[in-house]
């Protein structure tokens, strides 16, 4: 009996060090920001479509990381056109904001954190081996027109109407 | 004494730090090439020249797309708390105004309203930034295909301030107002970033504004030459707009005894006061100046937040 509780706490510890292992290289991964972010078609009002390509050693990693990187890159990178697609512009234009805002940004895309509300992944994620490592595609629908508003209030970019 | 001195500099500040800047009106207008395409014109022989002016009234009440895509715009624009002017209410709003100016006399003498022929002129469809639209659609074999050009134009620099321009990709079976619709969608926001640019440009070096300065040929013989003080008026001019721009920041482009043109004048969004202030505010301060120091008068004539013309010589 003894050992069988002995080997379940060691099994959830060795279950738990994982998870944290996968959460700490996730998070390590999107500290980089290892990803490339395209054009995925038009989407419907008040949304961008785009694919996102995520770097990691694991898969799942890679897939998990997806929605973080999108918003990510709709508010700091922007979306490259082609295949029809008009190029769009990185929301944040000025660059000192990620610094000067460090708390916030550092909060809003924590695990769990506010980013989770502006995007969503769609379809069956695309997995490409490369080298050593992952990298996975994942089509993801931004809600730009409501990450542009709660942006504009908590003062991170300007709107069209400040200052007026 | 202290108190109201300090509480006078904490209204003072309050005010400048919560003063709103004089917001420019923006308008969607269809472009010439449009409306040329799509035979909303009307051609006329002026001296020779075949000259062609766009019929906006005609396109609105005939082209449907046209009406959508005006409405996406302002709806898109709207939702940034940025309402535009709509062309065709503007037009409406003309054309009743003008009918009750035309009717309405007074009761004692039956006189009518005063209209001088600059003021007939004026009656036009106006806004500080015109958003010149067109789109054509172009056919490859069964394919259809959007190209889509969005301009903002700045009615007095007469500068493009702000753009978007692509082609759509190329489709089978979506119908041409769906293929105009998606062309809005994913070319607005890149407008409006251009614009915000703009915009951002402006809270930090200015209003950017163009001036003329003219006279009145009234025998008087006064004119940008006379000297005062040993100072030529067209150099106190200068000077005044050396003191009063932001940064120094101002252009002569043109000038002579009679006239002298400035643009990219960079003048200040708000006075000294914090009350926000337009290009008229601003001449109306330099013809101030000049009658105070000089006793020159002069009339200030304004076309809207970027352009005034002063008038030196009397009102």
């Amino acid at each position: 009996m003894k050992r069988i509780i002995l080997f379940l706490i060691a099994a959830m510890a060795v279950s738990t060090a994982c998870m944290a292992s996968s959460k700490s290289k996730a998070d390590k991964d999107t500290q980089k920001w290892r990803y490339e972010i395209e054009c995925a078609g038009t989407g419907t009002a008040g949304t961008y479509l785009v694919k996102v390509w995520s770097y990691s050693k694991k898969q799942a990693t890679a897939t998990n990381q997806a929605v973080k990187n999108a918003v990510h890159g709709v508010m700091f990178k922007g979306v490259a056109g082609g295949r029809g697609c008009a190029t769009q512009r990185a929301m944040v234009t000025d660059p000192s904001v990620q610094s000067a805002k460090e708390d916030f940004f550092n909060r809003f895309f924590a695990d769990g954190g506010d980013f989770q509300k502006y995007g969503s992944a769609t379809g069956v994620p695309e997995v490409v081996k490369v080298g050593k490592e992952y990298k996975v595609g994942v089509v993801v629908s931004v809600y730009k027109d409501n990450l542009r508003k709660d942006l504009e209030s908590a003062g991170i970019i300007r709107g069209l109407s400040s200052g007026f | 004494m202290k108190r109201i001195v300090i509480l006078f500099s904490v209204l003072l500040a309050a005010q400048i730090a919560f003063s709103q800047a004089k917001k420019p009106t923006i308008m969607v207008v269809p472009s010439d090439a449009w409306c040329n395409e799509n035979g909303f014109v009307t051609e006329y022989d002026n001296q020779g020249t075949m000259v062609i002016i766009p019929e906006y009234k005609k396109a609105f009440q005939s082209s449907m797309d046209l009406q959508m895509v005006i409405a996406h715009i302002n709806g898109m624009m709207a939702e940034r708390d940025f309402p535009l002017k709509n062309l065709e209410s503007v037009i409406k709003s003309i054309e009743q105004r003008t009918a009750e100016d035309n009717l309405t006399m007074s009761k004692t003498s039956g006189a009518t309203l005063a209209e001088s022929p600059l003021d007939q002129l004026r009656k036009t469809a106006k806004a500080d930034i015109i958003m010149q639209l067109g789109w054509k659609v172009n056919q490859n074999g069964p394919k259809n295909s959007v190209q889509f050009i969005l301009q903002g134009i700045d009615a007095y620099t007469d500068k493009q301030i702000a753009y978007a321009a692509g082609n759509g990709e190329p489709s089978f079976s979506a119908e041409v107002p769906v293929l105009i619709e998606e062309a809005v969608v994913a070319y607005v926001d890149n407008f409006a970033a251009t614009l915000q640019a703009h915009f951002d440009d402006m809270m930090e070096n200015g209003r950017e504004v163009s001036i003329d300065f003219k006279v009145f040929d009234n025998g008087s013989g006064l004119d940008f030459e006379s000297e005062f003080g040993g100072e030529e008026l067209a150099d106190i001019i200068d000077e005044w707009l050396n003191q009063n721009t932001v940064n120094h920041r101002y252009s002569k482009t043109d000038g002579s005894e009679n006239y002298l043109y400035y643009e990219q004048v960079r003048i200040p969004l708000f006075n000294a006061s914090g009350k926000a202030i337009d290009t008229e505010a601003y001449a109306k301060d330099l013809r101030k100046y000049l009658r105070n120091t000089y006793k020159i008068e002069s009339k200030v004539m304004t076309k809207g937040l970027g352009k005034a013309v002063v008038v030196i010589g009397e009102k």
